[in-house]
């Protein structure tokens, strides 16, 4: 099923093309790895995509009472906030919830905390977990909210390597479920073990021109990359 | 942030400093109108009533009931000293008890979200409105609500900008400078200004403290309802906006909670003891708890704690209500982060 379709679309800010997407259809149990080097439009694409900017040219087409996730870095998170493991993962379900009164619905936490091995992490205050638990944590709430698109801004980056691999495991037994993610990573490893396809941000030579984005395909993805070393 | 409360706290506690140096009790009786001069006569012959009728103790050495004799003098003095000085203040302490709990709940996200200088600019703000209407002639409190409804939209419009850091000093040395300088040359309405600044215990209204400790009272538990929407705004606003949330009302919604507690509050008992009680509690209990609703159960309590012991210094020394809350919340807030040194 179809989820989202972008055709000859351009996004940017107050009337500047920033970048520009052909064709690109995102559908339920797919996973799309966008990289591109800094600055060149990534974070505005899937802004685009996810539907929180309006296109400058081109048409969005998106399912209706589509339901958005987000996990943010936990290194983005200010730490002087008072808040249990539980707490953090709660948040994506507080947002889904009138007023963030969580209610029964508190109860959906508890299978993936356990899927990513943070259960007993739950009454911890988040502030002193490392890395790797904190995003776990938050991989568990967002995932707990159901979402239909799962967008993850460089989600995986700073893990360790057992982190990393359960982290990766639940992503992808989450896509043979029906979701469909959307990842932000400057990692080739991220991209190559994520993507089914993936949106490659290449920098416009001409001045005022959008950044063009290329759909291509992970095992494509990596011979040009590992193999030429083509990044830019 | 341990820096930067030591900071606030000192700045805090030099207007405090100061008007104490003054020694400028809040029933000072050659500073105060007729109607208060009353009911200080009130107060003293309520006083000296009970102590006619509860005479004295007899020597502890005749009777031998050492222990006994001890407790009916702290009865005695307590029946002579609070009950007289209750009798007449009790409207500004269950504004300032009122404050205590919406101001514990309130500045606990106040200080999480880094808007302690809201909370310092907005009562001086307050100031310049009720300046303005006191020259004018017209009840404070109107003029007070529209130079706050004012400095928050240019708050707004300059966080738009990222210039919020900037805008804030400058309403707070704004407030205090034009407030003096709308009533200069004004005796009286000086005096009525610098008394908005300190809080006067005894010119709340029975009716004005019900109302104003009723509406203090449901914006604190507002707040702490939706302690987790807050939570999510400040850590994960992304999410919140993939979730239809508008951010940016929900912060607006804030921000008008916040101005309610200043502006009702500092409009009742004050600039100091509202800044106290809106920093102080949430200072003191943020280092050690773990969860936010623990927070802000423990700063309601912290401030309701500085609010008992300020009256009763209040009461036994001769101090200003609010200077004594003030002072308490800063022992208070000293003596938490001296303990939790400790047991680190």
């Amino acid at each position: 099923m179809m989820l989202i379709g972008l055709r000859q679309c351009v996004f940017g800010y107050a009337g500047v093309p920033i970048v520009q997407v052909d064709d690109l259809q995102l559908r339920a149990g797919q996973s799309l790895g966008v990289f591109g080097p800094n600055g060149c439009g990534k974070t505005t694409l899937v802004r685009g995509i996810i539907g929180l900017l309006a296109p400058l040219e081109g048409a969005v087409q998106r399912a209706s009472g589509l339901r958005f996730g987000y996990l943010p870095q936990q290194r983005a998170m200010g730490l002087d906030w008072p808040m249990s493991g539980i707490d953090a993962a709660a948040m994506a379900i507080s947002a889904q919830r009138r007023f963030g009164w969580l209610g029964h619905a508190a109860s959906r936490l508890r299978p993936h905390l356990r899927l990513l091995d943070v259960e007993d992490l739950a009454a911890r205050p988040f502030a002193k977990l490392s890395g790797g638990q904190q995003q776990r944590l938050l991989l568990a709430g967002a995932l707990a909210a159901e979402p239909q698109v799962l967008v993850l801004d460089e989600a995986a980056e700073g893990l360790d390597v057992r982190s990393r691999q359960v982290f990766l495991s639940a992503l992808r037994q989450a896509t043979a479920g029906g979701l469909c993610i959307v990842s932000i990573s400057h990692s080739i490893e991220d991209v190559m073990a994520l993507g089914d396809q993936v949106a490659w941000v290449h920098l416009s030579e001409e001045p005022g021109q959008p950044n063009r984005v290329e759909i291509i395909s992970p095992p494509a993805f990596a011979e040009r990359v590992l193999t030429t070393r083509q990044v830019l | 942030m341990q820096l930067s409360t030591a900071v606030l706290s000192t700045l805090l506690l030099l207007p405090w400093a100061s008007s104490f140096a003054q020694t400028t009790p809040t029933t000072r009786r050659d500073d105060t109108d007729q109607a208060t001069q009353d009911l200080l006569k009130d107060i003293d012959a309520g006083a000296a009533h009970v102590r006619e009728s509860n005479p004295k103790p007899e020597d502890p050495g005749r009777t031998g009931r050492g222990p006994e004799r001890a407790g009916n003098s702290l009865l005695d003095h307590v029946r002579a000293e609070y009950l007289p000085t209750l009798q007449v203040v009790w409207p500004a302490l269950l504004v300032a008890v009122a404050l205590a709990i919406a101001g514990g709940i309130t500045g606990t996200f106040m200080v999480l979200r880094r808007e302690s200088l809201l909370a310092l600019s907005v009562p001086q703000v307050v100031m310049l409105g009720a300046a303005v209407g006191l020259r004018l002639g017209w009840p404070t409190l109107p003029p007070a609500m529209v130079t706050v409804a004012v400095a928050l939209i240019l708050m707004a419009w300059c966080r738009r900008r990222d210039a919020e850091n900037l805008v804030l000093p400058a309403l707070y040395i704004a407030g205090v400078c034009l407030s003096m300088l709308v009533i200069a040359n004004a005796g009286a309405h000086l005096m009525e200004v610098q008394n908005l600044f300190t809080g006067i215990d005894v010119a709340v209204g029975e009716r004005q403290a019900v109302v104003i400790g009723s509406i203090l009272l449901s914006t604190g538990v507002v707040c702490a309802l939706f302690w987790r929407r807050w939570l999510l705004l400040a850590q994960a606003p992304a999410v919140a906006e993939l979730a239809r949330l508008h951010p940016v009302r929900w912060n607006a919604l804030f921000l008008c909670l916040l101005a309610t507690v200043l502006v009702l509050a500092t409009h009742a008992v004050g600039t100091v003891m509202v800044i106290a009680l809106l920093f102080l509690p949430a200072a003191s209990v943020l280092p050690w708890t773990r969860r936010i609703p623990n927070a802000i159960r423990a700063s309601a309590i912290i401030a309701v704690l500085a609010v008992a012991i300020g009256f009763v210094l209040s009461v036994e020394m001769g101090w200003p209500l609010s200077h004594s809350v003030g002072g308490a919340g800063f022992a208070l807030f000293l003596l938490s982060h001296s303990v939790v040194q400790l047991v680190r």
